[in-house]
């Protein structure tokens, strides 16, 4: 490279920064929705795969789940359970057997007749050995499965699963003869998989031999990006209708205000986390951990990256679960209560640690925050910045870390604080007991109340630092209505948009 | 005459960097982890140049990254220039399959990607400052290493080398009084080229999360972590940018001037 071409490229790390913003807008259209009408969706993830229990990952739920598969049961955009391919079901009084009556004229893309012998398969395929889905552990208590006949599943479970039903929601139903999910499908849902050209697109078209409310649209297609502000100028210049969710505020300037767009703001399960190893000193010490919450102002950490959007927690539930309470208040923002504390423990004259911190946003913009605000209690912070692939080898499978920064994006995942081998480490009998009772709850209400224990314990130990709760906001062209706001676990029904 | 004008406006570009860079040592306007600032304010009395999401003072921020641009650009181009003159002059010197086996080590070198050469070394040791400077070090030694080879090479041809060969002198009195001598000019030149790519390769590595960790405000995590607010607050991403087009150009027009001022026929071709 010679002296000029240096040059050039240092001018052009700065245009390709200071590039990005183009005002036009669509221009707004009239009011009746166009049922042919194809729905262009902008999105951060793309799958890895098309099969969620083979590592397909975040993106392959979004563009899939409910779409191109359905499961038994269907979790409302509001967070409620409805029953789906289930047309109703029957438990015995110990709660030990389930009986799902299957709903009738349902086909697979491929024309085959949903069976029962598909259900039991789908599930054995989520439980099996090799299953890479998040959601296993929770159907471990499944120890069979029968199709008695056609129409009917009978799920018999070792001891009683309050949450069964609700767990099943994220079990896709596919056709038991289908091949190389992972490439392909054969689902139930509204949709079929149209194509998949990867890094760019995934269209889905509308499946004429679908068993209920046919979408309110001619079919959708998933526009990937890998840079949220290229992601943001595919809206403004009208390559997108929708974006599924804003990562940034900074970004919705151009958006607010502004006709042609509309904003939503709705409730993520996501939660930015501090986790602690509880196995290891200093962190062993619920008094250190207690300093540390106290210590870091979390609405001010929040202000600096959410600007406003988000909301604080105080611990591990988020206000969508069944068993969310306020606990902000358990370890208030109060630095010299946080110096007692320290004190109190031991460590007077300040502690040092390494904050293994994830290499992408807003991991290191919270280190070095979090780095500022603990130096002034005496705490130094060594910022350690890894990789995804580095974080899952070395924090989550080895266990080898003082602290690490984390998003957790599941909802009601609260119970892995009642797992001591799960990566933080959090040991608590009591705990542990309160979460294993809550699923073996007789009622919904139980479950609740051992669960609101188990939190509230948990943040008074500070089994970990939760520091705020990611806003979900969609950002949709002002002539598209009924999507969803919610996207709860990073679902997206696509089925009700309409566009106009 | 053209050069010395050119290496004159080259050292007032890289001369206000550097004292950017020394006032920082000893006075900034603000602590650089101080976050009382408020979120992205703008530009005024308190903070001249604003601030950052978290609060901190832009021109804090600043005159820090100038000074680890400036470390890394002297540490790169010192780890690579020693180690690139010795494997340079060892090729140079050594006799035909060693000579043959270390070019070919150096081709590939000089092939590898510095950025991937940055994740090897990164991977090994961790992000840090001295991690950026021996990757980056590492991979610009290979161009040092072929450009001596070369000039050594030149030398090695003249008849007086021949002559001080035949009559005994040993080999590094060769390399002090006739190779080294000959050769530093085109290498001096070449080095300060090379320090201009280091401060670039510097700011790509932080851009992607691969340099020095936060809280240390390279101008490359500058410009990263400005990338997300550049609508709202532009100046994040242009000051650093600005720093970087001054700085760089400022290296090249010293390197520009020296080339001129070092070599005879172009010093007499005006």
């Amino acid at each position: 490279m010679n002296s000029k071409l240096a040059g050039v490229v240092a001018a052009l790390a700065l245009v390709l920064v200071a590039c990005g913003s183009g005002q036009e807008g669509p221009a707004g259209g009239g009011a009746t929705p166009d049922a042919a009408a194809v729905i262009e969706i902008g999105s951060l993830y793309e799958p890895q795969n098309l099969d969620n229990t083979a590592g397909g990952g975040q993106g392959v739920t979004e563009a899939f789940n409910g779409n191109v598969y359905e499961g038994l049961f269907r979790l409302t955009d509001a967070g409620k359970v409805d029953n789906l391919l289930a047309k109703e079901y029957a438990v015995s009084d110990d709660g030990l057997t389930y009986t799902f009556e299957l709903r009738d004229g349902v086909t697979f893309h491929s024309g085959k007749a949903l069976t029962a012998a598909d259900v039991k398969h789908s599930i054995e395929r989520v439980t099996a050995d090799d299953s890479q889905s998040a959601r296993k552990s929770n159907l471990e208590v499944i120890e069979s499965v029968e199709a008695p006949d056609d129409g009917t599943v009978v799920v018999k479970l070792a001891h009683r699963s309050v949450s069964l039903v609700y767990n099943l929601t994220y079990v896709w139903i596919v056709n038991a003869g289908a091949k190389d999910l992972a490439t392909a499908e054969d689902g139930t849902g509204p949709y079929t998989l149209g194509a998949w050209k990867r890094g760019s697109t995934l269209s889905l078209d509308r499946f004429p031999g679908y068993w209920g409310t046919p979408p309110a649209n001619g079919g959708v297609v998933f526009h990937y990006f890998t840079d949220a502000t290229a992601l943001n100028n595919a809206l403004l210049t009208n390559a997108v209708d929708i974006v599924t969710s804003q990562q940034s505020p900074d970004a919705l300037e151009q958006f607010t205000g502004n006709p042609d767009y509309k904003v939503s703001e709705g409730h993520s399960t996501t939660k930015l986390l501090l986790a602690f190893n509880d196995r290891r000193a200093p962190f062993d010490k619920p008094l250190v951990r207690k300093a540390v919450s106290s210590a870091i102002d979390d609405a001010k950490l929040l202000e600096s990256i959410w600007a406003g959007h988000g909301s604080l927690i105080g611990s591990m539930v988020p206000p969508t679960d069944p068993w969310y309470e306020d606990l902000t208040k358990v370890n208030p923002y109060d630095v010299e209560l946080a110096k007692r504390q320290l004190a109190q423990a031991g460590y007077a004259k300040g502690l040092r640690f390494t904050l293994d911190t994830p290499s992408y946003d807003p991991h290191p913009t919270a280190a070095a925050f979090i780095k500022s605000e603990l130096a002034k209690v005496g705490i130094t912070v060594d910022i350690n910045v890894i990789t995804a692939d580095e974080w899952y080898s070395k924090v989550y499978k080895n266990h080898d870390f003082a602290a690490t920064l984390q998003e957790h994006v599941n909802d009601r995942d609260v119970v892995w604080y009642g797992d001591p081998g799960f990566y933080w480490g959090y040991d608590d009998e009591q705990v542990s007991e309160w979460i294993k009772d809550a699923e073996r709850a007789r009622t919904p209400e139980e479950q609740t109340e051992l669960l609101k224990k188990a939190n509230r314990r948990i943040a008074e130990n500070a089994a970990s630092d939760w520091l705020y709760l990611y806003p979900q906001i969609v950002v949709a062209a002002s002539n598209l209505s009924g999507y969803p706001v919610n996207g709860l676990n990073s679902q997206f029904y696509a089925y009700g948009i309409k566009k106009s | 005459m053209k050069g010395r004008h050119t290496f004159a406006a080259g050292c007032v570009l890289v001369g206000l960097v550097l004292a950017v860079a020394v006032v920082s040592l000893v006075w900034l306007p603000y602590d650089p982890s101080d976050t009382t600032g408020g979120r992205l304010a703008p530009p005024g009395g308190e903070h001249l140049l604003g601030t950052d999401k978290l609060g901190r003072d832009l021109l804090t921020q600043l005159m820090v990254g100038a000074r680890i641009a400036l470390t890394v650009g002297a540490g790169s181009v010192l780890v690579g220039g020693v180690l690139g003159v010795a494997a340079g002059l060892l090729a140079g010197f050594a006799t035909r399959w060693l000579d043959d086996a270390l070019s070919a080590a150096l081709d590939i070198l000089i092939a590898f990607p510095t950025l991937l050469l940055a994740m090897l070394v990164v991977a090994v040791r961790e992000a840090s400052l001295g991690s950026a400077v021996v990757a980056i070090g590492l991979a610009m030694s290979g161009v040092v290493a072929r450009l001596t080879r070369v000039l050594v090479k030149r030398v090695l041809a003249q008849d007086y080398i021949t002559a001080s060969r035949t009559s005994g002198t040993p080999w590094p009195r060769l390399v002090t009084e006739h190779v080294l001598p000959n050769i530093w000019p085109t290498l001096l030149v070449n080095l300060a080229l090379q320090l201009g790519l280091a401060v670039l390769a510097e700011a790509s590595l932080s851009y992607l999360g691969l340099g020095p960790p936060p809280p240390n405000a390279s101008w490359g995590r500058l410009l990263q972590e400005a990338q997300a607010t550049v609508l709202t607050a532009p100046l994040g991403a242009i000051a650093p940018g600005l720093l970087l087009v001054v700085l760089v150009v400022g290296v090249n027009l010293v390197a520009d001037g020296l080339r001129d001022l070092a070599d005879p026929t172009r010093r007499s071709s005006r």
